[in-house]
């Protein structure tokens, strides 16, 4: 049985929404998803983060109740998704990372659809496709086919179709893949919207500043399992806040072991400080500017030419590439 | 019930939407029906014209007879001038003249009949024997009379023409197979074919859901599993049933056709649809992709229906092939649609087909559900 998170300091009690423990799926020989854990609170927003073929998208699955796990538990508040789906879906909202929707009907009739399939009808059903249109900001446009639409407005009616409803739980598999940038800010702002209205998000993104924007908490899943989670407080903290000095060097001039060799002495440890992956250098450290200097000089002494450099804050793809020497895109 | 039927309703809408699939629900069948039905309707047009020109007398006019007896072929007599044009201009496949002198002809040993053609056709070597057999008889019936009664050879051909020829004292058990009835079961061995098409198209819609997200969608809502599939099968039972009353009506006013009695009619064509819908499902469940549907169900589709009797009788084909027709729905099928708009409604044959029916559904949904991915 999970127990109830208690979050002390703020003077409240939360109480977990969501409790997913030691979840596993075995796709034959293959194991997707390792023993993850983790447990979101009511209100929260709360963010998947991980690089293509981590495991998020088979984890929202089987909390979505789209397919069991191979073990492990989740609860919606007190139903077992596992063992009771059905009744746990009528409070979830699911909004897939591709836009499922029927392309030769309007946005109006695929509302209308989705709302009947979450038991809505009569005036109830008119009254919630109408505010969600407006939501979305598609009401001029409720009755043009989907087909018509541009890519982010599809994106929109998909997120529409998630919360006609009004669920407890909105989960949101990378809902902003392929659109343009203000499409992007209308459905972050929608989001937040609704988070602040009091329904609890699940996101999962690879984009790390949407997941930055929109989310408290953040769990890091890769090869399977949550590598990292807490607020992005946290997280910074873990990785002892540094910046990351990316320098690109150029192709032709330079040894990877050679430069190695050269940084031994710079004051920056090989193994946990320094990142290599082709061209690009990356250094990770808390003053950045007090060793910058420093570094050029030790690179270049040998004839190495340096393209380009660029200091980068602390932030989650930081955070991302510091616990698995990868990038989020990878 | 009413997630059902707001995914029935959504599908059909779909449906409706989609010019492809009412092209092959709806106009395909009906063009089909139309032309042939069309060409079976007047069959008469359709005969090899065969010209005659007969002198006067009672033995010409008995050899007349004696060959329009032979309904094959549409006998117009004609004078020499308008024969040898048609001819000619192949309005006609040949002209028989049958000679004045024909008494002498054959005292003489000489031909009997004058036959001028244009070209060898197909029609023509149909034509031959019957000539050939005509002009046997005749001859034999020359011999046969005494030859100083001159009205001997008249008279005999006049009782060779009247003859009704064999006499069968027939116990009906199944009624005998009239045009109409044939020209009704084209009717639905076309509509029997593109609803197979129609409507494994449309299951197969399912693929492109899966792919496109709509059917993982479904899943995660609160309707249950049963109720998806349900409302799925019960949409494509609908556009059947709207395909077979369309195309059933069209045909009752275009072609005065009648469908035997509605209350046998009725049941036994739900259940030629839900196997149908059954077929379909079962295309959807063995491919990945709508376009392997598309290709397997042009082969299973066209190859049964020919195994099936819906192009042509079964009646003409071999024992071996006859055979292998029951291992097919569309046989089953016909065979009932046949007793029952023929008027026969013979139960033993129509418990038959009712049962092999039942059983290849069963199978083909079977095979269906358990093929579908419901993740």
């Amino acid at each position: 049985m999970i127990e109830r998170e208690v979050r002390h300091g703020l003077g409240v009690v939360n109480v977990n929404l969501l409790a997913v423990q030691d979840l596993r799926k075995n796709f034959g020989q293959f194991e997707a998803v390792k023993g993850l854990s983790f447990t979101v609170e009511k209100g929260e927003s709360f963010g998947l983060l991980g690089p293509n073929g981590a495991g998020k998208s088979t984890a929202i699955n089987m909390i979505t109740g789209l397919f069991p796990p191979t073990s492990g538990e989740i609860r919606l508040r007190d139903i077992d998704i596992v063992r009771r789906p059905k009744q746990a879906q009528k409070t979830i909202g699911v909004v897939p990372q591709e836009i499922a929707l029927y392309q030769e009907m309007s946005a109006k009739e695929n509302l209308k659809f989705w709302g009947r399939m979450y038991n809505l009808s009569g005036k109830k059903l008119e009254i919630s496709v109408d505010g969600v249109l407006e939501m979305i900001g598609l009401t001029d446009r409720a009755r043009d086919k989907v087909a018509d639409f541009s890519g982010g407005m599809k994106r929109r009616v998909n997120i529409g179709a998630a919360i006609l409803h009004q669920p407890e739980l909105l989960i949101m598999d990378e809902p902003t893949v392929g659109i343009d940038p203000q499409s992007r800010n209308h459905i972050l702002e929608t989001v937040k919207r609704l988070n602040h209205e009091g329904m609890t998000i699940i996101y999962t993104s690879h984009y790390m500043e949407e997941v930055e924007y929109l989310c408290e908490r953040v769990g890091i899943i890769d090869h399977g399992q949550v590598i990292a989670i807490g607020t992005l407080r946290d997280l910074r903290e873990s990785i002892g806040d540094r910046s990351r000095i990316m320098i690109m060097l150029d192709g032709e001039t330079f040894n990877q072991q050679e430069i190695i060799n050269h940084l031994e002495g710079s004051g920056l440890s090989v193994d946990k400080d320094i990142l290599f992956k082709e061209n690009l250098l990356t250094a990770f450290h808390k003053e950045p500017q007090n060793i910058l200097g420093g570094l050029i000089q030790y690179l270049t002494r040998d004839g190495i030419k340096i393209s380009s450099v660029e200091i980068v804050e602390p932030n989650l793809e930081s955070i991302f590439l510091q616990l698995t020497g990868r990038s989020l895109r990878d | 019930m009413r997630k059902i039927m707001t995914i029935v309703g959504q599908q059909l809408k779909m449906f409706f939407k989609s010019p492809g699939t009412i092209v092959l629900m709806f106009v395909m069948p009906a063009l089909f029906s139309f032309i042939f039905g069309g060409v079976a309707a007047n069959p008469d047009s359709a005969k090899p014209v065969v010209n005659v020109v007969a002198g006067e007398g009672k033995a010409t006019d008995e050899i007349m007879k004696l060959l329009k007896k032979n309904d094959d072929f549409s006998w117009r007599q004609v004078s020499l001038k308008a024969a040898k044009s048609n001819v000619s201009e192949q309005d006609s496949i040949a002209a028989v003249v049958i000679p004045n002198d024909i008494e002498q002809r054959m005292a003489e040993n000489g031909p009997i009949f004058d036959v001028m053609i244009e070209r060898k056709t197909e029609s023509y070597y149909s034509l031959e024997p019957l000539l050939q057999g005509t002009a046997s008889l005749i001859a034999r019936s020359y011999q046969a009379v005494d030859p100083s009664d001159s009205s001997g050879f008249p008279q005999l051909l006049e009782m060779i023409a009247g003859n009704q020829g064999v006499s069968v004292d027939q116990q009906v058990i199944q009624k005998e197979r009239t045009k109409q009835t044939d020209m009704n079961l084209m009717f639905v061995g076309f509509s029997i074919m593109f609803m197979m098409f129609g409507l494994s198209g449309a299951a197969s819609a399912i693929l492109d859901e899966r792919a496109g997200g709509t059917w993982g969608r479904l899943l995660v809502s609160p309707a249950a599993k049963l109720q998806i599939i349900f409302g799925y099968l019960l949409s494509y039972f609908v556009m059947g049933a709207i395909q077979f009353v369309m195309l059933m009506t069209a045909m009752s006013l275009l072609f005065d056709v009648t469908w035997g009695n509605l209350s046998y009619l009725l049941p036994f064509a739900s259940l030629v649809i839900l196997s149908v819908v059954g077929f379909g499902l079962m295309i959807a469940a063995l491919v990945k992709t709508k376009q392997q549907a598309a290709a397997l169900s042009a082969v299973l589709v066209v190859s049964t229906c020919m195994l099936g009797g819906v192009y042509w009788s079964l009646d003409l084909v071999p024992d071996v092939m006859q055979k292998i027709a029951l291992a097919v729905p569309q046989s089953w099928a016909m065979s009932g649609f046949k007793e029952i708009i023929s008027g026969s409604l013979h139960m033993g044959t129509l418990g038959k087909d009712v049962l092999a029916l039942v059983l290849f559904t069963i199978l083909f949904f079977a095979v269906g559900i358990r093929g579908i991915r419901f993740e």
